[in-house]
């Protein structure tokens, strides 16, 4: 599964490349290819904004070539209105071979997200609801969540998350905090 | 014919090696007249110039070739421009920036009538780049460019110059006038509007509407009202404008945005049925006024603004409760804002389903983090940065000579009223 | 875009618009919006009430009962009408039997009136044409002295002259000539005492006309007058002071400066309160009181209105507010409120605190609710509720707005029913502060630069026509920004 799946890294990457192809394109008009690619990248970044314009801005003709491109748009609609049953349900569809890996790295970033977003808002929540977020069964959930640590009380069907504490510390080197000590100070004096 | 032509290619090429730019661009536009009359051999004349040691001579053509009633060829003129907006030399271009702004406001008209806007974002990029002198200097261009990233509805592009903050503005041999100003702005704070940076958006408006002002202008009229919509979304209220806003806004403006008052002091109720009346009684202008969007947003915000103020007041509130203080139709719709406002930040709360009640917490940030140190640390580094360039212009003015003449002046008159003699230059 | 067309169009729009902008008022704050409001059951002693006053002070009181008070409407102008014929103002004379007619002709109507009482003295004419004449007369006889002691410039009889003239303009019911004889006076001033009594003039007639800020600056005046405060012969200066300051506190009442007002009254002296002309002994009390109340912390207020001898005795006159104080002060805010009820209806009767007596009232009861509240940590809100006389609910309600107002650092527990008082993290929130001030300096000097580019470059929108030519002209202009600039 991984091996099918692009990096989010590479996706920024590959996203510049194709805004930048899009504007070079001959007449303005980019190909479907890089259309779609584009868009799903867009909602791998849960930037539903440039999403939006950017299914906004491809000509009618070509949508209607490319129903395709109407289905991925599909996908970003549901983020757009939040239903994640709706997103799980548009994202599982045959995709051709050049969308796959994208497809299947916005599937794991949609769950990351929902997941950390559980986590985050809800101190408990139904097994059935979780599921539905997820886009699992409820024992696929239940075992997803049990497998973090998280807890679930069969009797309730509840499913009680467990916040993680964002843990993103990185060190400055105190020399260089130094310095900018005495720029501060030097700054105040004068 | 042929020979004022030839006079033309000889006396560029002449020019431009001597690097006699000044009167090579004098030379240019009295040529204007000839090159009007032999249309038909522009095209021949570009090949006998090269792009890069020529540029000043093909910018000269290029500019008569959009002045021609009608433009029998546009794709060639679109690829001749990008090449030369491509492959020119910025130095020699930079003694006919108004020159260089006319072509792009011309291609721009071009592009826009011909509904390809697209193509145009990346060339004006390039020439943005090419003619400033630095990163924030504004050009007339940024105008251009703004336009077409609207139209194309392609944004992204502009941001790298929006974000920019301006600190000096191109005079364009005295061609660059309010109206560019306003529209950049403008279009400025409409693109950021369209990528929900209000805060930035904000600020854009601002600056067209405080722009000094003897008379009305369209441009301004409309981002006052889209000013008031996005503070009212980002700040839940109107912030009052800067002293130095003209009369002409309050006087003029203001009157004629009544529709938009009252939704601001809809707004201000906090009652969103209110605030739907209101938005109701006045749907035609706001649709007229492609401000509809806006509107909804504005609604949006006030159930969102509800709720943050009962995380003010309270600590633990049932789903039902919430729903009924804020007006919305079932638990579940509150618990679905609670979600989407705990995901985008905007409230700390936890919801329990056990019991369907939600209990709001403080602000987790503790301010002790490396992260927040870092961010602590930037913020101080841009003032420091503001004020040192606060001081460097304070410098400048101190040490203009015009300025000192006129401070010093009135000491003058005092001391010695028979000196008449008046430094020029210095 | 055709900007200037559009232009036009706007102009021609805001042309349309001006003359009615022109006198839009933009603020007009100061002009308090009456709302009309009835009085029916009310204590008040209209005879006593009456009998405290003078002059202007006692018709204008008189006719806002009239106005406000329809048990009391023909008694009060009957009282009015027969203290305005003491004086030289008839248009006040005509202005109240008109006023009686009509409210006689109301009670007429009902079918219990009773009928000799609701006879209506007939207009006198004979009155209004002697009284016209012989203030006439007065009036100019009053000017040719004026005249003739200015041809001798003899100061003080010139100033007498003026105060005169001025005492005779207010009876007459001239306002604004009165203030301009009294400021007249000004001039010709040669004591501390002159110059205090010029204030005093004025102010009174201020008061009158209700220009407020006029009021203030005059007691002003007046202070810094110096030997006005400390060597005048004792009892003098304190009547003196006492006016001022009662002056100055029914101005700050009248916009709403309610701690300020209360300041003023308690410096008031009660052995010295004689001011008929505007205000009783125990309107200062009332004033007092109900600013204090309403804008006063428990340690101001034991230290101020309790523990102060002079106040006490004013409280004295109004034994409702004096028991109102000190529940609230011993926390007994149930019955405080009650009381506070009782008396509600006499104050909508006074034309300086009726219009305040709203908000006051919602300031004090927030008050006491804060002040209920701050011991606790937590506090059930039950017992609250029965505290303050209210259910649950809408007690909820009203702590939910002084929570947003930041008067209660607290917050709701609606699970448990239960008020949490919030400790506020000192240092997170002036490091919320700070960031928050950076990105404002930020924010303002990133426009000011703009600014000044702007200016620089001479950027304003101008008015229209511009020549339709604009952009038309294209020819290469010698680089005047040359490649160096």
């Amino acid at each position: 599964m991984p091996s099918a799946m692009t990096t989010v890294e590479e996706l920024t990457q590959l996203g510049k490349q194709l805004e930048n192809q899009e504007l070079e394109s001959p007449g303005g008009v980019a190909t479907p290819q890089i259309y779609g690619q584009l868009l799903t990248i867009y909602l791998v970044q849960n930037d539903l904004n440039n999403a939006k314009y950017l299914w906004k801005r491809i000509p009618a003709a070509v949508k209607s070539a490319n129903p395709e491109l109407g289905n991925i748009w599909t996908i970003g609609q549901k983020m757009w209105q939040k239903d994640f049953a709706g997103i799980y349900e548009a994202i599982n569809k045959d995709w051709s071979d050049n969308l796959k890996p994208t497809m299947a790295t916005l599937l794991e970033s949609t769950r990351r997200r929902v997941f950390n977003l559980v986590a985050q808002a809800y101190s408990s929540v139904s097994g059935d609801q979780f599921a539905q977020m997820m886009g699992m069964t409820v024992e696929e959930a239940v075992q997803a969540a049990v497998s973090q640590d998280w807890k679930a009380d069969a009797q309730t069907r509840l499913v009680i998350p467990v916040r993680s504490a964002p843990q993103s510390e990185t060190s400055v080197p105190s020399e260089q905090m130094l310095e900018r000590l005495t720029d501060f100070v030097s700054f105040l004096e004068n | 014919m042929a020979a004022a032509l030839e006079q033309y290619v000889n006396n560029v090429r002449t020019l431009s090696s001597q690097g006699n730019f000044s009167q090579l661009c004098e030379f240019i536009s009295k040529s204007g007249d000839v090159l009007g009359k032999n249309a038909s051999h522009l095209d021949n004349l570009l090949g006998a110039l090269d792009l890069q040691e020529h540029s000043l001579g093909v910018l000269g053509i290029l500019c008569i070739k959009y002045n021609l009633p009608n433009i029998p060829d546009f794709e060639t003129l679109f690829v001749q421009t990008q090449e030369f907006i491509n492959m020119c030399n910025g130095e020699q271009v930079r003694y006919a920036t108004d020159s260089f702004a006319e072509l792009c406001h011309r291609f721009t008209e071009n592009l826009v009538t011909r509904r390809q806007p697209i193509r145009g974002i990346s060339v004006l990029c390039k020439a943005v780049t090419k003619i400033q002198l630095h990163s924030s200097q504004l050009t007339s261009i940024h105008a251009d460019l703004c336009q077409l990233c609207l139209l194309a509805k392609c944004f992204k592009p502009a941001l790298q110059f929006l974000d920019a903050d301006i600190t000096e503005i191109s005079k364009e041999g005295g061609q660059y006038d309010a109206r560019h100003f306003l529209l950049y702005y403008y279009y400025g704070g409409m693109i950021y509007t369209g990528l929900k940076n209000y805060d930035r958006a904000l600020y854009f408006f601002e600056i067209a509407i405080t722009t000094p002002s003897m008379a009305v202008s369209h441009i301004m009229l409309e981002s006052y009202k889209k000013h008031l919509l996005v503070a009212l979304i980002l700040h839940g209220k109107v912030p009052t404008l800067p002293k130095y806003t003209s009369q002409v806004v309050l006087r003029y403006i203001k009157p004629l945005c009544q529709a938009y008052h009252d939704v601001c002091t809809a707004y201000g109720t906090n009652n969103p049925t209110e605030l739907r009346a209101a938005v109701t009684k006045n749907q035609e202008q706001f649709t007229r006024d492609n401000n509809m969007g806006l509107i909804k947003q504005c609604i949006t915000s006030l159930y969102k603004k509800n709720i943050q103020r009962l995380t003010k007041t309270f600590l633990t509130l049932s789903l039902a409760d919430m729903a009924n203080r804020v007006q919305l139709a079932t638990p579940r719709e509150a618990e679905k804002y609670v979600l989407h406002m705990i995901e985008d930040g905007e409230i700390f709360a936890t919801i329990n389903q056990k019991d369907g009640m939600v209990s709001f917490l403080d602000n987790p940030e503790k301010y002790n983090s490396v992260d927040m140190l870092m961010q602590l640390d930037q913020e101080m580094q841009k003032c420091i940065d503001l004020d040192n360039k606060l001081k460097s212009m304070d410098r400048d003015i101190a040490v203009n000579p015009q300025y000192v003449q006129k401070s010093a002046g009135l000491h003058d008159e005092d001391m010695q009223p028979a000196s008449t003699s008046k430094g020029t230059g210095y | 875009m055709p900007l200037a067309a559009v232009q036009q169009a706007i102009f021609q729009q805001a042309a349309s618009i001006e003359p009615m902008q022109v006198d839009a008022p933009e603020e007009n704050e100061n002009i308090e919006e009456e709302q009309p409001y009835v009085v029916e059951n009310t204590t008040l002693d209209l005879d006593t009430y009456a009998a405290s006053y003078t002059g202007l002070a006692k018709l204008n009181r008189l006719i806002y009962v009239a106005d406000h008070c329809p048990p009391l409407r023909v008694e009060a102008l009957r009282m009015g009408l027969q203290y305005v014929m003491t004086t030289y103002n008839t248009n006040m004379y005509q202005q109240i039997h008109r006023k009686l007619q009509e409210a006689l002709a109301g009670v007429q109507g009902l079918p219990d009136a009773v009928a000799s009482a609701a006879q209506c003295p007939a207009l006198d004419t004979q009155w209004i044409e002697t009284t016209t004449k012989k203030a006439a007369l007065k009036l100019e006889k009053l000017d040719t002295d004026l005249k003739n002691y200015k041809s001798n410039s003899i100061k003080e009889s010139i100033r007498r002259g003026h105060d005169d003239l001025g005492d005779h303009y207010l009876d007459m019911g001239d306002l604004s000539n009165a203030l301009k004889c009294y400021s007249r006076a000004r001039d010709y001033c040669t004591s501390a005492r002159h110059v205090v009594n010029m204030c005093l003039n004025v102010i009174k007639v201020s008061v009158y006309l209700q220009n407020w800020s006029h009021v203030l600056s005059y007691v002003n005046k007046a202070e810094a007058t110096p030997e006005v405060t400390e060597t005048q012969s004792k009892d003098g200066g304190w009547v003196v002071i006492t006016k001022l300051k009662c002056a100055a506190g029914l101005a700050e009442l009248a916009t709403k400066k309610y701690k300020s007002a209360a300041k003023y009254f308690l410096q008031a002296s009660f052995d010295h309160c004689d001011f008929p002309e505007l205000i009783s002994a125990s309107n200062v009390a009332t004033y007092g009181a109900l600013c204090a109340l309403a804008s006063f912390d428990r340690q101001e207020l034991q230290k101020h209105v309790m523990a102060s001898s002079s106040f006490k005795l004013f409280l004295e006159l109004e034994p409702q507010l004096r028991d109102i104080i000190y529940k609230f002060y011993e926390s007994k805010y149930a019955s405080c409120l009650k009381l506070l009820g009782e008396i509600r209806e006499n104050l909508l009767l006074d034309l300086y605190i009726a219009p305040h007596v709203n908000t006051l009232y919602t300031q004090i009861r927030n008050r006491a609710l804060c002040q209920y509240f701050s011991p606790y940590m937590s506090a059930d809100m039950g017992k609250m509720a029965e505290a303050f006389n209210t259910t649950v609910n809408a007690l909820e309600d009203e702590l939910m707005q002084l929570i947003l107002d930041g008067q209660i650092n607290a917050r709701i527990d609606s699970h448990k029913m239960v008020l949490y008082a919030k400790d506020i993290d000192q240092r997170s929130s002036t490091f919320d502060k700070a960031l928050q001030k950076g990105k404002d300096y930020q924010r303002r000097t990133k426009a000011l630069i703009l600014r000044s580019a702007m200016l620089k470059n001479q950027i304003h929108v101008k008015s229209p026509p511009r020549d339709s030519g604009q952009g038309g002209e294209m020819s290469i202009a010698p680089g005047s920004t040359g490649a160096r600039n």
